[in-house]
């Protein structure tokens, strides 16, 4: 890998502040079409593969695969409970992770709490500073949107349709499909659009159980589609194919990168075309504006580490810092120009806040399961995915939009039921008889997008390098809640339509930002007086700036957001690139 | 013994909190295998000022002393024994595992809920068996403990609490270990899979 040495006294072609799904597609994109980048990331380099060590035994692990003693991750409870910040009150932990930061393989990838406040309502923010950020550890559900996202408006008189439709980023979402590789079957659904898939992987027999039952309901259950290779990647000599090594549903990723992750499905190879340099422990304060042009200029940012102040200088300035950070970023860059922060005369920057709803599902148990010898489950990315079948052909009279189910069921290397009543040699025989038997599924559905949801910057309060935290301003409403009635209700139905013996009907709603799929604080229009961002993720009011992760979203869907994330971010870069080299930028 | 029904956990401990070393009080549970109320001399309490003292004196060497140690060993085999499919929490060293938890914990009051757990546990053995709970026999000892899973709700009781996070550490560190894995539930996973197996779906495919 040629990396070249950073040089801060050149002007690039473009800097990328942010290393993860966006950051590492405009990476990708931009130096195969030629372009001087510079790649900043807040967070090190991280020896991944020992972070992650996918295959270690817990009994090899001091602490048996958890977080140690030393740190301590949130959980539900204390997130509800406490306001952010969320670090006073954890004196005696030396570090503080959000709740998935809880083991010991994602520790140094999720950030300390404490040297990263934000204030405001309740939110369990998950963040990732190192190369790569959140795709090191992220689910893999990688979903298409489709018109009934990009157009909801037309169909339910809601929000704002996207300035694009499903056939401009069809041809993108193709290239991204083939680029990383995604697992997959087709079920040709106008809500789902199908993908390139690779060779699939198979449910086991519980959940085909449960696909029948479905199928009588006319709902769709399907392989999880999951951004993991399993025929491997001719073009890419830094991932490995799946080898199904089971373990895949502890939280961490995949140390041979049969799963997708930023550095080396995409910044690797970029370094390899020679055009990219990457600067680690950059933490952006700032995107700065020539002020005789009033363009973008560049990005001024201190060395994490030395905490020395430096900037970059860029042609073209990429935004891809994670919805809420690139929120942040351009908020704090004020000018005398752009008095409310870059690219902000619409007063948008923020706003239009929105993820996934989550918490209820069901959790069942398969008779016929009970007492069979142990499978193999765990050996995949994933289960299976309960397609959306809300407010498609009819409308549900309590709420708008809709939600989908992850799930899966069988065998895992701890086993499920151990909080189950009792104790002695019935209670280990329970274990045993019932280790496969359980199937359960938890649901992801649309939060609005809402003016009112939005996050700004604290008055007050600074993070460990001084620069000013954000405050969020963010609840879930009337619409959500009674979504999330029906997610437990359908659950519930679906499960006993199987023939499933019930467990738990999960009908609690989990904190805000759960998910890990904020969206939309720097949504895209055609109007730029309510609306960030153009269709290509331009800003209105800077030519040279782009916002290319989550926050340039509409509307979140139900859909999982990474692979369309990257899929706009290819589109936006092609367009970038056609209008570098017009001189329009 | 798992109907307690008639039972309640909060009026009997004030009779067993009273109990000493040498008191014993007739047992108002219809204990399995107690051939007769014994009046033995028990040996001294596995826990109490001295162990706690000696635990603090010196957190980086050992938290249990080796009578508390002894202890937990048949606290957890009660919980998880070795029955003919496999070997016991005593054999996958989970005394061990519990062990190292408490002596690196930053949380003084996990510690201190295990301290007085042990000492509480005991008394109710004291009370109910004549016996402190390592000289009762395993009949016995999972009806102590029963008593306490059947009163898991009544979390305002340090022994309840104390019985929650014993089962908690005992499952996480049985499930964990080798014998766990490997004995116990035959897991078949965490190694080279060229093809999933799963489960041939009899419908056909949705073809484009």
């Amino acid at each position: 890998m040629v990396e070249p040495e950073v040089n801060l006294s050149i002007t690039y072609d473009a800097v990328i502040i942010g290393s993860g799904a966006a950051g590492g597609m405009a990476a990708h994109v931009l130096t195969s079409h030629g372009f001087k980048v510079l790649l900043l990331e807040a967070g090190k380099k991280l020896p991944i593969e020992h972070e992650l060590r996918s295959m270690e035994w817990p009994y090899d692990n001091r602490y048996r695969g958890e977080l140690p003693p030393d740190r301590h991750s949130l959980s539900f409870n204390e997130y509800t409970i406490r306001r952010p910040p969320y670090g006073p009150g954890f004196e005696k932990s030396k570090h503080l992770h959000s709740y998935i930061g809880d083991s010991d393989y994602t520790k140094n990838i999720c950030v300390d709490e404490r040297e990263n406040p934000y204030t405001g309502t309740n939110y369990a923010w998950v963040r990732a500073r190192c190369l790569g950020g959140k795709t090191n550890i992220w689910g893999r559900l990688a979903l298409r949107l489709s018109d009934y996202d990009f157009k909801a408006k037309d169909r339910d008189g809601y929000g704002e349709n996207w300035p694009i439709s499903y056939s401009d980023l069809a041809p993108y979402y193709d290239k991204v499909d083939l680029h990383l590789g995604i697992m997959g079957v087709k079920e040709n659904l106008p809500h789902l659009p199908d993908g390139i898939f690779q060779r699939p992987q198979k449910l086991n027999c519980a959940e085909v159980t449960l696909k029948q039952g479905l199928q009588k309901m006319g709902r769709t259950l399907t392989q999880y589609r999951a951004g993991v290779t399993s025929e491997g990647l001719a073009h890419n000599k830094y991932r490995s194919r799946c080898y199904g090594r089971g373990a895949c549903e502890r939280k961490g990723g995949c140390d041979i990168h049969a799963a997708f992750d930023s550095p080396t499905g995409l910044i690797y190879p970029a370094m390899d075309t020679g055009n990219l340099t990457l600067r680690t422990n950059s933490v952006a304060r700032e995107i700065t504006v020539d002020p005789n042009t009033a363009k973008a200029s560049g990005v001024r940012f201190t060395d994490a580490v030395t905490k020395k102040d430096y900037a970059a200088k860029a042609k073209v300035v990429i935004v891809a810092a994670s919805t809420l950070e690139s929120a942040r970023l351009l908020l704090l860059s004020k000018s005398r120009q752009h008095p409310n922060g870059i690219g902000n005369s619409s007063g948008h920057v923020g706003h239009n806040f929105c993820e996934h709803i989550m918490g209820p599902g069901v959790y069942g148990r398969v008779k016929e399961r009970v007492g069979k010898p142990p499978t193999l489950d765990d050996g995949r990315p994933g289960g299976f995915y309960l397609t959306r079948f809300r407010n498609l052909a009819e409308k549900h009279p309590k709420f708008i939009r809709g939600y989908g189910f992850e799930g899966g069921s069988g065998c895992s290397m701890f086993p499920p039921g151990t909080q189950a009543p009792g104790i002695g040699a019935s209670f280990k025989e329970e274990i045993r008889k019932n280790q496969g038997a359980y199937i359960g599924m938890g649901a992801f559905g649309e939060v609005l997008s809402r003016y009112e949801n939005y996050v700004d910057l604290d008055p007050n309060i600074k993070d460990k390098w001084g620069i000013p935290v954000l405050r969020f301003h963010y609840k879930f409403g009337d619409n959500e809640h009674g979504m999330a009635k029906d997610m437990a209700d359908t659950a519930q139905e679906m499960f006993e339509a199987a023939g499933f013996e019930i467990v738990h009907i999960n009908k609690r709603v989990l904190t805000e930002g759960w998910s890990i799929h904020e969206l939309g604080t720097a949504r895209m229009g055609s109007d730029p007086k309510t609306s960030v961002l153009n269709q290509f993720e331009q800003s209105h009011d800077l030519k040279n700036l782009f916002v290319v992760d989550g926050s340039a979203f509409v509307s979140a869907s139900c859909q999982n957001p990474t692979w369309t994330i990257m899929t706009l971010c290819w589109r936006s870069c092609d367009y970038l690139a056609d209008e570098f080299k017009k001189g329009n930028l | 013994m798992s109907n307690t029904d008639s039972f309640n956990l909060k009026q009997d401990r004030r009779q067993w909190l009273k109990t000493t070393a040498s008191a014993v009080s007739a047992s108002v549970l219809p204990l399995p295998s107690m051939a007769a109320e014994t009046t033995r001399e028990s040996p001294a309490p596995a826990t109490g000022q001295t162990a706690k003292t000696a635990a603090e004196s010196n957190p980086a060497s050992h938290f249990f002393t080796p009578a508390q140690h002894t202890m937990v060993e048949e606290l957890s085999e009660t919980i998880i024994p070795a029955d003919k499919h496999s070997g016991g929490a005593k054999a996958a060293k989970v005394a061990d595992y519990i062990e190292q938890c408490l002596r690196e914990t930053t949380n003084d009051e996990d510690r201190a809920l295990w301290h007085e757990g042990l000492r509480l546990v005991d008394l109710m053995s004291k009370h109910y068996t004549g016996k402190s709970f390592v000289d009762a026999t395993p009949e016995e000892r999972l009806s102590i403990l029963t008593v306490l899973s059947d009163n898991e709700h009544v979390t305002e009781l340090p022994e309840v609490r104390f019985f929650r996070e014993l089962k908690r550490l005992t499952t996480r560190g049985y499930y964990t270990s080798k014998i766990g894995i490997h004995d116990e539930l035959e897991y078949k996973g965490n190694r080279i899979l060229m093809e999933y197996v799963g489960c041939d779906d009899p419908t056909p495919p949705t073809t484009s």
